[in-house]
């Protein structure tokens, strides 16, 4: 029976999850940057990663990478997390198992929210220092240095061990899996499973409830697509394109452009 | 019965579809109208153990199990046939005879270059009067004080214009005068070893098939694979498993020409209305998903077979049958809904539809597979 | 002191005259505060940022908050966000908004977690509504869905805002607004984060698969010499162009431009679509383009019919009235 097979009728392609089950494009840097850290001095990286059981391929996929072990912080009660409730979780597990001098090493933003929170709010829970978008990270005598660009500043930036780096989108193009890895990953699979209760979660701890955030509505954006059709003399559309969506295009140009009701202020 | 896949196999499918989908897809369409084997993907494809795939770790490879190896296959002949092609072509029947039957010295010496992926494998049977019968082959070899000397010619031979090591199959006489056949391991090197003409085949377009000529080739006698007089045993299986990727390879093909056809049927409008919703083509879809299907299963259960090291020659002959068989109608199939694209070069599809009808050709014609078949079944008791 | 009605704005000056966005937010503070109540306030933390004090009560605040101080010359974001969260706490406004720069993006989500609120990312649309709660409109998914959020409960109520999402005020040098300066806290930390050197590097060219805005062009553009005008208007707009396989097989444009089968996928927020047909290995590359204007003279076209704007038109000629447009409309 197709459906048995690792096969989307819908889009006629193989595994529905292909994508889903592979590790966040932002995450794989970080472990790529962890990585080439590694390749140059002794280190021990942990892979962690909260989500369903499911996510257990995630870290299968790190350690077939070369992390030398995974951690699944995984509870039903952590579903719907927010980037809030999130960086309080990955904090509780690396204050009980992080002692001295680590690095957490962190996406700038994952591909499903883009929010690019979790990084700087988990620093604030560890209350340890935190240098975002790196470029390059390097440890030299426990100290981190790191190359970044943001918002066109060029800047060599130091900090003392422990700390948090998130990775930018740009640097650190993630290496291919090596089949030899993805074989040795599966053999001898360090992956522990940590619940809200070995983490000592209060018991009454609810992920959704206790978002500060509510979302109150969502929709596609193109699902109202109105297909509106403009006909006409070019100096009368493309004044309407300005009027009715100026707001649009302005926003996307990341400039703002004067629009009909400011000309005549 | 589980017919869920593991993890294991789900996360070798994704590693191998990123890399061709990112690395080789691009370049796919120019690599077969320039009829070229592109050696910068080659070089990109030896971190990721694809030129080692089924080899023990000890000797470099990836050491995986047969169920990865179709699955890699598969999803490299999805995006690339060609390149698909050449990697099969060099583990099945390029390194898995000298792992079989090789000595240690023979491994150590051929095998950890060949899995890097820095010398390419080829295998060499097939010649202007000798194919399907294996018994009509005429490169010979005659043994001298410190090596044989090979003398013949082989003829479609797979990677033949790219390979560093090559297993050439070949006759010789006995003390007794009789006849012997025998697989010697040529490198590339061997004075008298010469590769022909490139040959200007329908599809496989960016895998150099060749002739590959042997005048007085200068073989070591260190270099004979196993034991003379060993030839049709190592020929045969090598084949059979050989077998297990060509039908992965066309199942691949097959993969692509309906994920294609898939996508077509649902943006391609004719009378105002998509081509999806006219049951003719969803008929044609169904048709096609069934027997991919079914090649798949077929094509899992021979490699788990042989990955629990139970009899496979049956099972691996009805895969490469099936497979093959699907590979050429689903490619028909898509071009037909294609249409007039389906055509033209602007496609994929096209391209699909010639390199499927040789999966039905080599490595054992779907003649010779039925034969196998046949022969599985009445070799059994009543 | 007693939680008010006021609307703060983080003062992200660093990069100005580019980098407008904090102009944008006062602009929309001034609009919410009408529904509100309460005062439009900037935050300026920095040294000698009299310029950009003036600049702001210019462009719409009532009051700005400032810190002067030498150690806070260049942005920090452990002092500038120990400072956002100790004003906070002591002024208690019930709006903090802030620009989504990479260091807004950094420094609101680190000012939240000290406030313990929560904060909604990159909003594209604020709003209040009957309950007066702030509503903010944000991308999610990827961008896939749109998602309206609200902070019932934990104050203040934070977001970042893409650049461009509002228009500015007009500048107006007789705007008064109260000034507040405030010396540096005695107990500010020692920054654990040490600046080697820094130095301004604008950012290198974009690439067409990462590029907001995407202006493709097609056969219907009418010639070589037609279709270099889109890269007038690219230039314009911060845009990348793009073209289809007929355009590229006639050398009007390089293959780099091609996008579609054995080109690039592309995922723009605004699609410009000119002469183009629509044929099925373009289109399927299209799927992630938020908003998509398409010009051609045939309104049947596959293109005109997933464009969000069809424009019934010749392709040539709207977008030289285009050029024109913006030209009269830009600021700067």
């Amino acid at each position: 029976m197709v459906s048995e097979l690792p096969w989307d009728s819908r889009t006629g392609t193989l595994k529905r999850d292909l994508a889903q089950g592979m590790m966040d494009p932002a995450s794989r840097r970080a472990l790529e940057a962890a990585l080439q850290i590694k390749e140059t001095q002794p280190a021990y990286i942990c892979a962690i990663t909260m989500g369903p059981a499911m996510a257990r391929e995630i870290l299968h996929q790190a350690m077939a990478l070369g992390a030398d072990e995974g951690v699944l912080l995984s509870d039903r009660r952590m579903a719907g997390a927010d980037t809030f409730l999130t960086s309080h979780i990955l904090a509780r597990f690396i204050q009980k198992e992080c002692q001295g001098e680590y690095l957490v090493m962190c996406g700038t933003q994952t591909s499903d929210s883009e929010t690019a929170q979790v990084g700087p709010q988990l620093s604030e829970e560890l209350n340890i220092p935190a240098i975002t978008y790196a470029g390059h990270v390097e440890i030299k005598d426990r100290v981190v240095e790191v190359h970044r660009h943001v918002d066109e500043f060029f800047e060599i930036l130091n900090m003392d061990l422990p700390g948090l780096v998130t990775i930018d989108l740009s640097a650190y193009k993630p290496r291919y899996l090596a089949l030899e890895g993805v074989e040795k990953a599966f053999e001898n699979p360090d992956i522990r499973h940590i619940d809200a209760r070995q983490l000592g979660l209060d018991a009454d701890f609810n992920a959704l409830k206790d978002s500060p955030t509510r979302i109150m509505d969502v929709y596609s954006p193109t699902a109202q697509k109105e297909n509106r059709v403009l006909k006409g003399a070019v100096k009368k559309v493309v004044d309407q394109l300005f009027d009715d969506y100026g707001k649009v295009i302005s926003s996307a140009m990341g400039k703002d452009l004067k629009t009909h009701e400011h000309d005549e202020a | 019965m589980d017919f869920n896949p593991c993890m294991k196999h789900q996360l070798i499918r994704k590693t191998v579809r990123e890399f061709a989908e990112n690395e080789i897809k691009p370049h796919v369409s120019l690599l077969d109208k320039e009829s070229r084997f592109p050696w910068e993907i080659v070089e990109r494809m030896k971190p990721l153990n694809f030129f080692g795939l089924q080899v023990p770790k000890e000797y470099g490879g990836a050491g995986l199990d047969t169920i990865s190896y179709a699955i890699t296959i598969e999803e490299l002949s999805r995006v690339s046939a060609a390149m698909g092609l050449c990697v099969t072509v060099h583990n099945s029947v390029g390194i898995f005879p000298i792992l079989q039957f090789g000595t240690d010295e023979q491994k150590k010496r051929f095998v950890p270059a060949m899995a890097r992926g820095d010398r390419i494998g080829a295998f060499c049977l097939t010649e202007a009067n000798a194919g399907s019968d294996a018994g009509g082959v005429e490169t010979h070899a005659v043994e001298t004080q410190d090596a044989f000397v090979l003398n013949g010619t082989k003829i479609f031979v797979t990677n033949g214009g790219v390979c560093g090591t090559v297993l050439v199959f070949a006759v010789s006489e006995t003390r007794d005068k009789k006849k012997q056949a025998s697989v010697f391991i040529v490198e590339k090197e061997c004075p008298g070893f010469c590769v022909g003409e490139i040959e200007d085949l329908c599809g496989m377009r960016a895998n150099p098939v060749s002739s590959l000529f042997f005048e007085d080739c200068r073989v070591p006698k260190t270099n004979v694979l196993g034991q003379l007089g060993q030839g049709m045993k190592i020929g045969l299986t090598a084949l059979d498993t050989g077998r297990i990727g060509i039908a992965a390879q066309a199942l691949g093909i097959a993969q692509a020409a309906f994920e294609s056809s898939v996508s077509y049927a649902r943006e391609r409008q004719q009378f105002n209305t998509p081509l999806s919703k006219f049951q003719t083509i969803q008929n044609y879809l169904a048709e096609m998903a069934t027997k991919i299907d079914a090649s798949r299963l077929l094509l899992y259960r021979a490699a788990a077979f042989k990955d629990s090291r139970r009899p496979f020659s049956g099972e691996a002959s009805m895969a490469k049958l099936h497979c093959s068989a699907t590979a050429k109608d689903v490619t028909d199939l898509a071009v037909q809904i294609h249409g007039g694209y389906g055509y033209s070069k602007e496609y994929d599809v096209e391209r699909y539809f010639r390199d499927a009808k040789v999966t039905q050709i080599y490595e054992g014609t779907s003649e010779v597979q039925k034969m196998v078949i046949a022969r599985t079944i009445l070799s059994q008791p009543s | 002191m007693k939680r008010n009605k006021d609307i703060w704005v983080f003062g992200d000056y660093r990069n100005y005259f580019q980098n407008r966005v904090t102009l944008q937010i006062l602009a929309r503070a001034v609009d919410l505060s009408t529904q509100t109540g309460g005062t439009v306030c900037a935050v300026v933390l920095g040294h000698r940022v009299d310029t950009y004090v003036a600049e702001y009560i210019a462009h719409g605040a009532q009051k700005v908050y400032v810190i002067d101080d030498p150690t806070l010359r260049s942005y920090s974001i452990e002092r500038y966000s120990w400072l956002m969260s100790w004003l906070v706490t002591r002024y208690q406004p019930e709006t903090l908004l802030v620009g989504a720069t990479r260091f807004g993006q950094e420094i609101a989500p680190r000012v939240a977690k000290k406030l313990k609120t929560g904060l909604t990312a990159d909003c594209i649309d604020l709003e209040i509504n009957t309950k007066g709660l702030l509503v903010q409109t944000a991308p999610s998914f990827g961008g896939n869905l749109i998602a309206k959020i609200i902070t019932p409960v934990k104050r203040p109520q934070m977001a970042t805002v893409r650049p461009g999402t509002f228009p500015e005020l007009p500048h107006d040098d007789a705007a008064n607004g109260q000034v507040m300066v405030l010396p540096l806290p005695g107990d500010l930390p020692e920054d654990r984060i040490r600046l080697v050197t820094s130095e301004h590097r604008p950012s290198k060219k974009q690439k067409i698969e990462d590029a907001d805005i995407v202006i493709c062009g097609g056969r219907g553009m009418g010639s070589k010499g037609k279709f270099k005008k889109l890269f007038d208007l690219a230039a314009l707009m911060n845009a990348e162009v793009g073209a289809t396989r007929p355009v590229v097989y006639s050398e009007w444009v390089s293959h780099d431009a091609l996008v579609g089968q054995a080109g690039k996928n592309i995922k723009p927020k605004i699609l410009l679509s000119f002469g183009i047909s629509g044929a099925i290995q373009h289109t399927a590359a299209l799927s992630d383009a938020h908003f998509i204007v398409a010009v051609n003279k045939n309104p049947n076209a596959t293109m005109m019919k997933m464009a969000d704007v069809a424009i019934v038109a010749d392709a040539n000629q709207v977008c030289l009235g285009i050029i024109k447009a913006i030209k009269e409309k830009a600021r700067d």
